[in-house]
């Protein structure tokens, strides 16, 4: 990547992140619509740096663009929305869009398999983890962030240390190192092109060179399966309210030992 | 710049919204959502990296980041349970007592 394409990179992130903190609950302060205009800006030029950057005859589909888009409103969403029920929605968004992205990369099974685990298992119990502790007011801690100074500064640090290094990942000479087991696409296949042999090919690698690393995973499961159960079994003291004699969520009179 | 290098920025940008949430956001349920997020850069960044070495041990990496994934909100929703029956509510600043 030139130089002027990671300056140019630098400036889409620090023009992101000021639209990242506007957006951020503040109360009062939240400055909702120029973080939008502020944030879809940067999302454009970062699409057109990346499109300018694009090596021409790997010319990408439009898909990339679009999905791209979806999978980071959604993220900035998921981060910056008040009220949490919505925020588990827009997360929905982001694993649509992510499968989606991974559809391109011809990577079918993991998309699939990422819709069915997390927009189909994790996030059902996110919402019924916020519905349980849904409060009838929106309350000051979701209306207020906690620093967003800071966090965005360190999160845009974290990510102009990450991206702007990309442009030198794909040296040529680093490519095809690895002894190619179990191809992803043969050379032959055209852009767009869905091939059959993924499922075969994860399968056969999860099965034989990684089987042992499967089991262990299917005990890692169990484990927090019976955790989670003895967790939420526990019968705790409730510090400063009373527990039963009134609606969740309410706090007591007396004052909070904290 | 190849094609990976764009679903590595992506990645990235993804990863750091998601850190931003964790570190912004007050709500426990929303900081969790947050590394969910930042799982989805990682896991984008995992496959792009397959996809660059035409080697599918990326996406089985990929498929075992699922796997943590699953166990983790399993445990910290378990746990975010626990400590809203204690408190009666979800702001992690109610337990700031623990940092000392």
């Amino acid at each position: 990547m030139s130089s002027l394409g990671a300056l140019l990179l630098y400036g889409v992130f620090a023009l992101g992140a000021a639209g990242v903190y506007l957006l951020l609950p503040r109360g009062e302060r939240t400055r909702a619509l120029p973080g939008a205009v502020v944030g879809v800006l940067a999302l454009t030029a970062l699409l057109v740096v990346l499109s300018a950057e694009w090596v021409a005859p790997q010319r990408p589909t439009a898909y990339f663009y679009l999905f791209s888009a979806v999978a980071l409103i959604g993220a900035c969403r998921v981060v910056t929305h008040s009220r949490p029920v919505y925020s588990a929605l827009y997360f929905v968004l982001v694993v649509v869009a992510v499968a989606a992205l991974l559809v391109l990369q011809d990577a079918e099974f993991l998309a699939v398999a990422l819709i069915i685990i997390y927009a189909g298992a994790i996030l059902v119990t996110y919402l019924f983890v916020i519905m349980l502790a849904q409060q009838s007011t929106e309350p000051t801690y979701d209306r207020y962030a906690r620093e967003p100074l800071l966090a965005v500064l360190g999160g845009f640090v974290l990510m102009a240390a990450v991206a702007g290094k990309a442009g030198d990942v794909a040296a040529p000479n680093a490519v095809r190192t690895l002894p190619v087991v179990n191809q992803v696409a043969s050379e032959t296949d055209g852009p767009g092109t869905i091939s059959a042999g993924n499922v075969a090919a994860v399968g056969a690698s999860v099965m034989t060179r990684y089987v042992v690393a499967l089991q262990i995973g299917g005990v890692l499961l169990l484990v927090a399966m019976v955790g989670a159960v003895a967790l939420s079994k526990k019968r705790v003291p409730a510090e400063g309210f009373q527990q039963p004699a009134r609606p969740i969520g309410q706090v007591g009179k007396e004052a909070l030992p904290f | 710049m190849l094609p990976t290098a764009h679903y590595i920025v992506v990645g990235a940008v993804l990863f750091a919204l998601g850190l931003v949430g964790f570190l912004a956001r007050r709500n426990l349920i929303v900081m969790f959502l947050s590394t969910e997020v930042m799982f989805q850069g990682v896991m984008l960044n995992a496959v792009a990296f397959s996809r660059m070495h035409r080697h599918v041990e990326g996406q089985t990496f990929a498929l075992f980041l699922l796997v943590i994934a699953a166990v983790e909100a399993g445990l910290a929703l378990g746990l975010v349970v626990l400590l809203y029956r204690r408190r009666g509510t979800l702001d992690a600043e109610a337990w700031s007592t623990m940092s000392g």
